[in-house]
């Protein structure tokens, strides 16, 4: 029985770790340099991070081996020995919402400062464009936005309230989020969002997709007036970003590295991209200082990565009522995320409906099987958890404060949410 | 009773049209006075080639879109026939937003402001930022060309296809429109100016409003009566006008022309808009043309005018004798009727009166050769 768990795993530690991952992080950490363009010493100090990234993957994936082999399910361990890694955290167990409460000051007037922007007189229009936010979503994205920008300005000795033009960007990512979210929500033909009917259910999709953009135009022009052509810059590469991966999941690789790297680039894109890169914006706001930028980046990217692998994971073992959704929606459009690519390790039948998207008839009900018999939501989660480390590696680096820490627990939210 | 009929006639009618949706604004004139004053215009600036779509035309998203619309070929999805103009009409003034951008660059001139601050070379009496500027307002009108194509799936009959087409037609025609207004978002930035950025961002804003009140806001008030003349204009302000009024005023803002240049040309490109959607809207009206079908859009500036003009009442009366036994609008018929009273001579003289604020607007910039140009083009939108 252990053997070829073992074997399993050194193999998927080759073939992933060794190409896929390490290709991917180190592209993508290259590309956050190449961006912040008025730094060009930069280049030769992003590969850092990307090198400290190695021997602390080999270091965990063997301590996940240990435990994995010996207590599959026990998890927990590894979130007490992810402790001593970051600076002390003083939080409580009781205390699990505080990353929440803490954002919470800052976010109050999200929604209506959202609405503000989507003025528009008295038309149809309007509505649909508030239409989500109603102050149901959980505005992750806002949060982690706020705690960094105030983890960040303690760092650079700023005290008080948030820049202005912070601020704005904590919207600005929520609204460009959303947008994205109409959109896709067209593409995919999905019918529910947050636990209501989607706008192209409710409105057609002709109008959905005039919303979405004047979502977009709204967030646009409100980043451009925060005034600061850097920050314009980095949250452009965003909506770039997103329409590429989304472009990314039209097409699947044969090659099985490939493929993985190809996972991993895409959800890059579609979701870490956004948080990343408001989180570096918020930085160029409160320091000059390129390693600042790229600590916040990394936290950002990180946590991006994690948050949409525990995403997929979810959408195997969440219930239909939890997500708001209906599981295995990413099957069911043929997508083949984390759980069903380490799944096809185990058992090579997958690689087939990988290739024809799940299309033939049973495909769907076959492949859920096939993850569930594996380890591929294990490896997931497990895969989630090390993205999970690193981003509490790179804000750890930061200054005392409760913003951090709440960054760093927010980390653990992210990985044991289960909705 | 009547009314509610007749809506759902006109609703009938309206989708239908779908397929043969003119392609823009600029694309739909046929007279040769304008191509003319267009391929003479391109000269004066050097190359009109776009670089930027260019890239986005060559780049990996659009040729894996390429290659799924032909997926599409024999469906019945309006983006196939969006795909068809972009090489179809290429020849057609499809670029002549960027063109008028151009020009007025050129017409402008260096500012004295401009030649420290900005560190960059004019090539043929242009900034390279005025020249990203142009592409970049051409990717804009283009990625709404795109989504304007996608369908609501619910309405879709049977005469529509599959629905399986249908729904990989929106997802190609929502994405291609996606990617091309992301370049043009990263492009934007890379012009280094956050007020030339809100500016344009507002356009785009604009351009949906514009869209959406075009479409839906008549089949809010009832598609019978139509909107007023002055709510019309508002609305054809935002879809035809905004986008290039605002991009004339950006190029000023990029070469760091002062306010009154900055006005003017804002004037001129919205004013120019204006008189062209006019005369787009007019062709029908004016042309001889006899034995083709002809189609028009209720909301063309002449029947606007003339619903306006003959009252509701009388208007429904007209549209119901136009109406044939079998419910089908007889287009010809209805031409008549409006050709007989005065809306096509009002909107006439609407097209006269913003083609003549274009040419005064552009006065003002000193006598060039992309003077004289922009003249020529704002002379032939009065020309039929």
């Amino acid at each position: 029985m252990a053997a070829p768990g073992w074997r399993h795993i050194t193999r998927w530690r080759r073939g992933c770790w060794g190409t896929a991952v390490s290709e991917t992080l180190w592209p993508v950490t290259g590309r956050s340099a190449s961006s912040s363009a008025p730094f060009p010493g930069r280049v030769g100090g992003s590969s850092e991070p990307g090198n400290e990234v190695k021997p602390s993957t080999q270091i965990l994936s063997k301590s996940h081996l240990g435990f994995s082999l010996i207590r599959p399910c026990s998890r927990l361990p590894s979130v007490a020995a992810l402790q001593p890694l970051c600076c002390r955290s003083t939080h409580s167990d009781a205390k699990l919402e505080d990353p929440f409460t803490l954002a919470q000051k800052d976010l109050t007037t999200l929604y209506d400062d959202i609405k503000k922007e989507l003025f528009i007189s008295r038309t149809e229009l309007k509505s649909l464009c508030d239409y989500y936010f109603d102050g149901r979503g959980k505005a992750i994205r806002p949060i982690i936005v706020v705690l960094m920008a105030r983890a960040l300005n303690i760092h650079s000795d700023r005290s008080g309230d948030l820049l202005p033009g912070q601020k704005a960007i904590a919207m600005i990512t929520e609204m460009i989020h959303t947008a994205s979210l109409v959109h896709d929500d067209v593409i995919d033909g999905s019918d529910a969002r947050r636990g209501k009917r989607s706008l192209n259910e409710v409105w057609g999709e002709k109008k959905a997709i005039l919303a979405g953009d004047f979502i977009l135009s709204a967030a646009s022009m409100a980043l451009a007036r925060i005034g600061d052509i850097t920050v314009v810059k980095v949250l452009s590469q965003v909506i770039e970003d997103l329409v590429r991966g989304e472009f990314m999941q039209l097409g699947s690789k044969e090659n099985e590295n490939e493929r993985f790297k190809h996972y991993l680039e895409k959800t890059f894109k579609k979701t870490a991209s956004l948080i990343a890169n408001s989180c570096k914006a918020v930085s160029i706001l409160v320091s000059s200082d390129p390693e600042v930028h790229e600590i916040a980046y990394q936290y950002g990217k990180n946590v991006g990565i994690a948050f949409q692998l525990v995403d997929d994971v979810l959408d195997f073992t969440s219930g239909a009522q939890q997500l708001g959704k209906p599981s295995a929606a990413d099957l069911k459009l043929g997508l083949a995320t984390g759980p069903v690519l380490f799944a096809c390790q185990q058992f090579p039948e997958l690689h087939a409906m990988i290739m024809r998207r799940f299309s033939s008839k049973g495909d769907v009900d076959r492949a859920w099987q096939y993850v569930l018999k594996s380890d591929g939501v294990q490896q997931t989660s497990f895969l989630a958890r090390r993205y999970c480390q690193e981003a509490i590696r790179q804000v750890s680096l930061l200054r005392p404060s409760p913003e951090r820490d709440a960054l760093i627990r927010l980390t653990e939210l992210v990985l044991s949410r289960d909705k | 009773m009547f009314a509610s009929a007749c809506s759902k006639l006109l609703r009938r009618l309206t989708f239908p049209i779908r397929g043969q949706r003119t392609l823009s604004l600029f694309s739909s004139t046929g007279s040769s006075s304008w191509s003319k004053v267009v391929s003479d215009a391109e000269k004066i600036v050097g190359y009109p080639t776009s670089f930027m779509s260019l890239r986005c035309l060559l780049s990996d998203e659009l040729s894996n879109v390429a290659m799924h619309i032909r997926k599409l070929v024999g469906t019945q999805h309006p983006l196939l026939n969006t795909a068809r103009g972009f090489v179809y009409d290429s020849k057609n003034n499809l670029q002549m937003r960027g063109l008028i951008v151009l020009l007025l660059s050129k017409a402008a001139g260096p500012s004295h402001a401009a030649d420290d601050a900005l560190g960059q070379d004019m090539v043929s009496g242009i900034y390279p930022s005025q020249r990203n500027l142009a592409e970049i307002v051409e990717l804009i009108n283009t990625a709404f060309l795109v989504h304007r194509g996608v369908v609501n799936l619910k309405e879709l009959t049977v005469s529509d296809g599959l629905l399986k087409d249908m729904e990989f037609g929106n997802k190609m025609a929502v994405l291609s429109g996606d990617f091309l207004l992301a370049n043009a978002c990263t492009g934007l930035a890379q012009l280094n100016n956050t007020e030339v950025v809100e500016l344009i961002s507002s356009a785009i804003g604009d351009v949906v409003q514009g869209i959406y009140y075009e479409n839906y806001s008549s089949a809010e008030d009832g598609l019978i009566d139509g909107v007023d003349v002055a709510s019309w204009k508002e609305h054809i302000f935002l879809t035809h006008g905004a986008l290039l009024a605002k991009s004339c005023e950006a190029a000023m803002l990029l070469a760091k022309h002062d306010k009154q240049a900055q006005m003017l040309a804002y004037l001129y490109g919205k004013h120019l808009s204006l008189g062209h959607k006019l005369n787009s809207d007019l062709q029908p009206f004016v042309k001889g043309g006899m034995g083709q079908p002809v189609t028009f859009s209720l909301n063309a500036a002449p029947v606007v005018f003339h619903r306006q003009l003959v009252g509701k009442d009388r208007w429904h009366q007209q549209l119901q004798q136009a109406t044939t036994l079998s419910n089908q609008l007889d287009y010809s018929k209805l031409l008549a009727t409006v050709k007989s009273e005065k809306g096509v001579s009002s909107a006439l003289d609407l097209c006269c009166f913003h083609s003549n604020k274009a040419l005064e607007a552009i006065k003002a910039f000193p006598s060039s050769k992309a003077r004289s140009a922009l003249e020529n083009i704002a002379f032939a939108v009065t020309k039929f």
